[in-house]
């Protein structure tokens, strides 16, 4: 039996991607460090550590605990600031031969807005991810994307000084109803959706009473929290996404080429994966290819064919 | 925020993930187990580098479920959904691994790793049968650098850390290097080392002796110290070096190799500063990635010239996969 070439590429806003596999931000540095294991122009997209304004050293040590299939972080958006991220990092980006997303945070509008302007400004960006799971600071540290009156209006400042990359927002699901800040962002100008962002969590040695982490609470990702994403997913594109045309990223514990499979059918055009990064560096092309022959058993010919298809 | 790692050239080979058979594996002392993997003839390691492990239960169980679906459930899997929920257990993360020595001999490469079987990832290693396969990434991290004149190499190592100083060894002497090892461990037992004889209790004294196997294959005298006493000095590696700072390290350049529990490098590296003598340590600690993604694995560390007053110091982070786990101890903020 013949089976039918399978074509892999998606379309997200205006970002051509040869597949639906990015890296997830946080999980994959600035790119070199996953480019010593494999070409990178293999993947769909890169999706950067997370720039603000200014260098962040992060949160003291200990940053990162592991759970039952999965792992709780604080990291504390270390990086290396916007200035240097333009000269030091984005030039060797530029030449890797995939698209860069560059994922966004910050603790004012003011920062945000700043970064991503600057970003617009570097032809070799191909997306603004924003990280809208940050505290605000001017509004006592609730983070921007859990309200949608404070998440549309950071999306509609953003969008004002973005007009050339394609601007996705990275819902936080540590929520009421992801619809309702999913039609935030996309009323506000969103290109793109990606989600989900990491599950608020907490870990406590249970003899000493110290939390596991310095910064007490943490991000969990990996495995465990793939049912949760999924559903979000699911339910952002059926309620938002999906009438209204825009693309989502999903991601949440993806590690096997099933687990994109899964996210796509849930609603999702492509997927950003992270966690898996950690335990298996080669994670990106082994779903590449994985995906492919995926799709070649179910006789799709496209990834848009199962976009959104779960059986009734 | 750019550190600057001990290399200046890189001529280890870059990192991989394999799939490498477990050929020897034999305990080491107690809570030890020392084990021997098959590495392709191409590998290129230098002494501090490690390999990332994965610990995982069963490879064979994930690889079952595949392409499997809901339909095809058995009774006895049920309620799992395609078996690859459960087929890869915890422990979630690789664990890293120094690499003790490599061994090379008769066209084959093979990394000799000593594991303290802590934890549930390290005891599950230990319990793999000759010819299973193990997953790991690496050569990763950098490594150990030789003095540049012809000064003492003081190798002191405590517990696990004992790891990378026998391939170090190996190094230093076919360098040309002169070595001498400082030992620690809670009691004699513990002492992941083959004796010739049992080495006699010193008290308060330290003593010289070729009485470790490893060691004295190479022409090294090694000291030992317990801190029970129940062989060589009676008390800690850094206890210990009042002694020697009496003897055989008075007056005499020195290089110092510090692997082992952070108080035993925090001490040597605090010694090393007084005495104005350069002190690498090799740094362990729970890693994420292993491979500089995470940044999970961050230490202090002062960026400034030695010598600056104290208050006035930059500090940055720099991450134990990356950056090291070979660092120049006294530059490390140690708390």
């Amino acid at each position: 039996m013949i089976r039918p070439e399978v074509d892999l590429g998606v379309t997200l806003g205006r970002i051509a991607m040869k597949n639906p596999i990015a890296t997830a931000s946080g999980c994959s540095g600035y790119g070199e460090e996953l480019g010593r294991f494999y070409d990178l122009s293999v993947l769909g997209a890169v999706v950067t550590k997370s720039i603000t304004l200014r260098p962040r050293e992060g949160h003291p040590p200990p940053r990162l605990v592991e759970t039952r299939a999965g792992l709780l972080n604080a990291i504390g958006l270390a990086n290396v600031g916007l200035e240097a991220f333009l000269t030091e990092k984005l030039p060797a980006l530029a030449t890797c031969g995939t698209p860069v997303i560059v994922n966004v945070a910050g603790s004012t509008r003011d920062e945000y807005v700043a970064v991503a302007a600057a970003l617009d400004a570097a032809p070799a960006v191909a997306g603004i991810e924003l990280n809208v799971s940050c505290p605000n600071v001017k509004e006592g540290g609730i983070e921007f994307g859990v309200e949608p009156g404070p998440l549309a209006s950071l999306v509609g400042a953003v969008r004002a000084k973005v007009t050339r990359a394609t601007l996705i927002v990275k819902l936080s699901p540590n929520v009421t109803d992801i619809a309702v800040t999913a039609r935030a962002a996309v009323d506000a100008g969103a290109d793109a959706l990606s989600l989900i962002n990491t599950l608020r969590g907490l870990a406590v040695d249970p003899w000493t009473g110290r939390p596991a982490l310095t910064n007490v609470t943490g991000g969990l990702s990996g495995p465990a929290i793939k049912p949760v994403a999924l559903y979000m997913v699911r339910r952002a594109y059926e309620q938002v996404a999906g009438p209204a045309g825009v693309p989502i990223l999903g991601l949440g514990g993806i590690q096997f080429p099933e687990d994109v499979i899964e996210f796509i059918r849930a609603g999702a055009t492509a997927v950003s994966v992270g966690t898996a990064n950690f335990v298996d560096p080669e994670t990106g092309p082994r779903l590449v290819a994985g995906l492919r022959d995926g799709l070649a058993r179910l006789g799709c010919g496209c990834v848009g064919e199962l976009v959104g298809r779960i059986e009734k | 925020m750019a550190v600057e790692s001990a290399n200046a050239q890189d001529p280890a080979a870059p990192p991989r993930r394999l799939d490498l058979a477990l050929l020897e594996r034999r305990p080491a002392g107690r809570d030890y187990v020392r084990l021997v993997l098959d590495a392709p003839p191409d590998w290129h390691s230098l002494p501090g580098q490690f390999i990332n492990v994965l610990c995982e239960s069963d490879p064979a169980a994930a690889r079952a479920s595949e392409g499997r679906t809901l339909d095809d459930a058995d009774p006895a899997d049920w309620p799992c959904t395609t078996g690859l929920e459960l087929g890869r257990r915890w422990p979630f993360v690789r664990r890293p691994l120094s690499i003790s020595r490599v061994l090379t001999g008769g066209g084959r490469v093979r990394l000799e790793l000593l594991v303290r079987t802590v934890g549930a990832g390290t005891r599950f290693l230990a319990t793999r049968p000759v010819g299973a396969t193990v997953d790991v990434v690496g050569p990763l991290g950098n490594w150990f650098t030789p003095p540049a004149d012809d000064r003492l190499c003081v190798l002191v190592g405590g517990g696990c850390g004992l790891a990378p100083l026998f391939g170090l060894a190996e190094y230093l002497t076919g360098l040309g290097k002169r070595c001498l090892c400082l030992l620690g461990a809670k009691s004699a037992g513990e002492l992941p080392v083959r004796f010739r004889e049992p080495p006699p209790r010193t008290g308060n004294n330290v003593e010289k002796g070729s009485l470790v196997v490893e060691f004295a294959e190479l022409g090294i005298e090694t000291i030992i110290a317990t801190d029970d006493g129940s062989a060589g000095f009676h008390g800690t590696v850094g206890a210990a070096l009042d002694p020697c700072y009496r003897s055989y390290l008075k007056d005499v350049p020195v290089a110092f190799y510090v692997c082992g529990p952070k108080p035993m490098m925090r001490g040597l590296s605090h010694v090393a500063e007084a005495q104005d003598m350069p002190c690498q340590v090799s740094l362990e600690g729970f890693m994420g990635c292993g491979i500089g993604v995470c940044l999970s694995c961050a230490v202090p560390h002062r960026t400034d010239q030695r010598g600056t007053v104290a208050g006035q110091e930059d500090w940055t982070y720099l991450l134990t996969c990356r950056d090291g786990p070979v660092v120049d101890g006294r530059r490390i903020l140690w708390e």
